[in-house]
Order: structure tokens, then sequence, then C-alpha cells
């Protein structure tokens, strides 16, 4: 009785997965498969041509620069994550803390995203103090490139990372630090050989946060990239929405989420080797085991 | 298992008033007094809409798009109920040929005989005008900020100096783009010649490219506004309205010399129209010469299409209508647009 009900309480999640994202999908991975239509959609007729269209040096090599992008802006994101997750932890006044994490998400990312031209813009507030500092000078050009789309993906996605390092951080027995310390670790040593490892479900979710996102970026290249920012994102849109090729559109957002469904599988598949050395701080497993009645 | 069952009872509740949510939703927002407009980002000016609104005693609901292509994307995927739209010439041939078009009763429009004949000759995209009503005819050009740039020639060679690297933006549309590019080399807009459309491209790719800040159809005139770039191609209503007022004259817009593809965007409506009564009103308000003159003052327009309304504009102009002369109509090219994504590509996938 009790299992046949744990199924019911489970339908409504099921039923909406299956309505929203499971259902699209399919039609997703049938568009991919036909012909295209002249004036955009699609021909009842099956092809593989949009996979073969996907072969072109060009979207290859957009797909390369996208992959650069990405694992770039997702390291950047960690290495200042991880110090960020440590200090809320360690902090006494936690939520003031993470209140100010979450408080630039009460602002449209557009918002945010012109936020940084008119910071970084040619006619923006530092090139102002350099033209002021330096009159004559045509001042730097920042942004419209793709080390400018790096800076603000980084900024964008920096409290994905940070919140799930903390609440990883948080639930860590400082102490071994300590013990670490007395058995003759420097340091540096106590941090890379005790907390990154206990720490390693925090780390893997912040990466897979930010780097998902930052694979299907559209907005951000798109605003405060210049020439060399076209990303994977953008082709997708432009294949919709201008160029009328919906198989094209569709088989390359196929590619997207099953590589990425495939990335998230591999990690975690992955994570249950060294767990012995590991003192369990995973929040999924804590909270499935204080939630079975 | 008492709680148990109430739970599922409530559950299943939920979740019936959920489904009965999202199959009603669907209709729910259709009102006999409303009049759906699928528009052109700035394209008719509120003022117009209200008066329209006040004068029949409806409302009207006024979404935008930003290229022809997407328009025409959401109507196809069926999930709107607008009543009229604005494409552009293309586009109004491939929408007939898709039978998304209702057929125009002229007798119920009867300031269709304010139109120009000389424009309803260009209409050869829908022969007769039996599925479109011209709205506007125009051109994008080239915006110049004077306060930082002074001597230039009005040419599309404008984007050949070096002087002004990264200072200078082009849209992100393929179509307006390679025209330019074909007319500054001496062809047609609406060439299907391989080796011109390849000269075209190595013409923006080599030699313009290098000197633009980006390609982008989206936040162009904000940028130009704010003074990242001084000069840029695009809409001059799309530049002016983002451009304060008070500084309208540091704004040179100019058609260059050599011409490039103009637009012809016409009135339709949808087939499956819900207020066609109300529909037919519109496009014959929008051709009343003093609203018309309302329109063309409100964005700098000539008054291209209507001609009793030339006699009663008052405002300025940010380009003649013989500025147009040199540019050519684009034309839908069926599958031969394969030829154009191919040479945009390597344009904007860059290095």
């Amino acid at each position: 009785m009790k299992q046949r009900a744990g199924f019911l309480y489970t339908l409504p999640q099921i039923l909406w997965l299956l309505v929203f994202f499971l259902a699209p999908l399919c039609i997703i991975i049938a568009y991919s498969f036909l012909k295209k239509g002249l004036y955009g959609g699609v021909e009842p007729q099956f092809s593989l041509e949009a996979y073969q269209a996907m072969a072109n040096p060009s979207i290859l090599m957009v797909a390369w620069r996208t992959l650069r992008i990405s694992v770039i802006a997702t390291i950047l994101t960690i290495l200042i994550a991880l110090p960020c997750g440590y200090s809320i932890a360690r902090s006494s006044n936690q939520a003031i803390r993470l209140f100010l994490v979450i408080v630039p998400f009460w602002t449209n990312f557009l918002v945010r995203i012109y936020a940084w031209i008119a910071i970084l813009g040619n006619e923006g507030f530092i090139n102002d103090i350099i033209r002021w500092v330096a009159p004559g000078s045509a001042g730097i050009q920042f942004l419209y490139n793709q080390w400018a789309v790096v800076l603000v993906l980084v900024y964008m996605y920096l409290p994905y990372a940070i919140l799930p390092l903390f609440s990883t951080i948080d639930k860590f027995d400082f102490t071994l630090l300590d013990a670490a310390r007395d058995l003759g670790a420097t340091r540096f040593q106590s941090y890379t050989r005790v907390l990154l490892p206990n720490i390693r479900s925090g780390l893997v979710t912040a990466g897979l946060f930010t780097f998902v996102p930052i694979f299907g970026a559209y907005a951000v290249p798109l605003l405060i990239g210049g020439k060399d920012s076209y990303m994977l994102g953008n082709i997708i849109a432009d294949q919709l929405t201008k160029t009328r090729n919906w198989p094209l559109a569709s088989a390359i957002s196929m590619t997207v989420t099953l590589s990425t469904t495939i990335l998230v599988f591999l990690v975690a598949l992955r994570k249950p080797k060294e767990q012995k050395w590991v003192f369990d701080a995973d929040p999924s497993a804590a909270m499935s085991a204080a939630g079975g009645r | 298992m008492n709680r148990w069952l109430r739970r599922l009872v409530l559950n299943i509740a939920g979740f019936g008033m959920l489904a009965a949510l999202i199959l009603t939703g669907g209709c729910a927002r259709s009102t006999d007094k409303t009049l759906y407009i699928f528009n052109w980002t700035y394209y008719t000016p509120d003022s117009v809409i209200q008066k329209f609104e006040k004068e029949y005693g409806v409302k009207v609901v006024y979404d935008t798009f930003a290229s022809n292509e997407e328009m025409f994307a959401k109507l196809k995927a069926g999930g709107s109920s607008y009543d009229i739209t604005f494409p552009s010439g293309d586009y109004v041939s491939i929408m007939k040929k898709e039978n998304m078009l209702e057929k125009i009763d002229r007798s119920k429009l009867k300031n269709f005989a304010n139109i120009d004949p000389e424009v309803l000759k260009l209409c050869d995209f829908d022969p007769g005008n039996e599925y479109s009503v011209p709205y506007y005819l125009g051109a994008a050009g080239v915006a110049v900020n004077t306060t930082k740039v002074q001597n230039y020639e009005k040419s599309w060679s404008i984007f050949e100096r070096k002087d002004l690297a990264n200072r200078m933006i082009m849209l992100d549309d393929m179509r307006e783009v390679m025209g330019d590019a074909l007319k500054y080399l001496g062809y047609s807009v609406n060439t299907t010649d391989q080796a011109q459309i390849d000269q075209a491209r190595d013409l923006i790719n080599n030699v313009w490219k290098p000197n633009l800040l980006k390609f982008d159809a989206e936040a162009f005139a904000k940028s130009f506004a704010a003074g990242e770039v001084w000069v840029a191609q695009g809409y001059a209503e799309s530049i002016f309205a983002e451009v304060d007022k008070s500084r309208w004259g540091e704004v040179d817009f100019f058609i260059p010399k050599e011409g490039g593809p103009s637009y012809l965007d016409s009135m339709v409506i949808l087939k499956n129209a819900k207020h066609k009564d109300l529909a037919y009103l519109f496009i014959d308000f929008i051709h009343r010469p003093e609203i018309y003159a309302e329109f063309c003052d409100y964005f700098g327009f000539p008054s291209t299409v209507n001609v009793p309304a030339r006699a009663l504009k008052k405002g300025e102009m940010w380009y003649r209508p013989e500025d147009l002369t040199a540019c050519e109509l684009k034309k839908d090219v069926g599958a031969d647009l394969e030829k154009y994504n191919a040479a945009w590509q390597v344009i904007r996938v860059g290095k």
C-alpha cells in the first residue's frame, strides 16, 4: 500500500516532466530528422540533411569555440566561487552574506548585461575615467570580444556555483583541517588534500550548474560579444528565426542536449570511487537519509 | 489510510484544475472588441493606436517582432490569434502561397484611393493587391554621429574607413547587408548568381567586417544612442526612437548614393483572424491622410505611400522619397536563399 502511494505522489511531477520536457524534446528529435520547409517549418519526409549540414566546418568551429569559452568560464567561476563559499561557510553572519549573493537575481538578467555595457563600454564609466586621466586618448575597448563574454558569463553564473559550494563546505567538519595541520600538513596541503576531496560533490554540482547553461548561452554573446563571439546558442536561434532551417536548429539543439546529458551521467557515474575516504557531505544523500520515514 | 485518500483526492483535483487551465487558456483571451496587431518594433505610434481605440471604443493589443522570419515562424507555429500583421513584400508572397492570408475586400477600404499608384505598381509580390495593402515604402540607411565624424562620403564606402574601425556597426540581417554590398558592386539585391554573391561576401568579410564592431539587429540603435558606435547601418525609425530628441541635430541619416535594398511593408489580414471587421477599420484608419501624416511625422518618414498625406506633413524627414530611387525592392529568392545563407554563415562565424 505504502509503495503504491509513493508512486501516486510522484505522479504530478512525472506528468509535468512528460508534458513540458520529454514531449518537446521528442518534437525536437523528430524535427531534426525531417526535410526543411522552404519557408521555415518542416516537410513530412525523412532526411539526414540536418546532421550532414552540422559537419560544416563553420559550425564545427563555433562548437569548438563554444566549448572553449564554456570550459574557461566554468573554471574561472569555480576558482572565484570556492573562496566565496568557504568564507560564507566560516562567517558568523551567513544569512547576510548569502542574501548578498542572491540579491542580483532580483534584477532582470538583461538589465544586468546592460549594466556591464554602462561600466565597460566604449563610452562607459571606466573609459570616462581613462579619458579624464589621459585627455585626448581614445580609451580602451573592453567589450565586444570573447574575453568580455567570458567575464560577463562568469559574473552571471557565479551564484549558481557559490550556493552548492557553500552548502557542502558548510557541512564540512573544519576540525579536520586542524587535525591535518597537527599531522604535519601545510596550510595549503590541508586545503588541497582534506578540504577539496571532501567537498567534491559540491564542486561537481557547481561545475555542472555553470557549464551547462553557459554552453547554451545566447544573450551574453549577442550583446557583449563582437564579431568573434558567435556561439552555438546564437546559431540555433539564427537557424530558427533568420535562415529558416528548423531541422538544422533542432539537430544542433539535440546534439547540445545529448552531449550535456552524457556529461552529467559520466560525472554522476564516476562519483562512487574513493567515496570511502570522503566524509559524506552530499546534501542529496543527507536529505534522503533524513527523509526516509 | 484516510489521510492518504484525502491527499490523493486533492492531488487529482489539483491536477484536473491545471489541465482545465491549459485547455481553456488558449481561447480565453479573445474578446469581440479587441484587435490583435502583430507589428514591427517602432512602426505605429502609440498616439495613432490610442486615437483608433478612442474613436471606435475598442482595445488594441500590440505585439512586436524584429524580423519577417520571426513573425512568420511565430505565425506558422500557430500559437497566436493575431488579426493584422505587417510583412515585407517577399513575405507577402510567401504567406500568400502558404494560404495564410485573407483576401482583401476593397469595398471596405474607401481610403485605398489615397495610395500612390506608383507604389501599387511595385507590388509585384501581390499583383492587384488582392491580399495586401501597402503600409510604408522605405529603406535602411546609415546614421552618422556628426559630433564624432565630420568628413565622410554618403556611400557604402564609409565602411572601408580604417580610421573608424570598431566604431561602426551593421545589422545582423543577411539580406540587408548582402544587398548593400551587392548594390555597391553594381549588382541586383535579388541576384542568384553565385559569383556575384561570392564577390559581395568577400567584400563584406575582408573589407567591411574588419572595421565593424559587430553585426547587431537587436541593440544597434541603443549602441548608437549611447555613443558606443558612431556609424550605424540600420533603420531611421529605430535610431531616432533611441536618440534623445534634444540630440537629433547631431545625427545625419542618409541612404547611400549607390542605393540598397528597399522594403515595402504591407498590412495583411490573417486567414484565421477573429476580428476581421476591426482589421478593416484599422487599415482604413491608417490611410486617412491626417493619420498617415501623423505616423510619418512621428518617425521622420517621407510619406512614400499615401498621396494626400504629403501636403499635411509638418515634421522633419530623415530622407527624401527621391533618395530611394537608386534602391531596389527585396524579393523572395526562393530556394536560392541557401546561397545567401552559406555566404552569411562564413561572414558571421568569423575567426
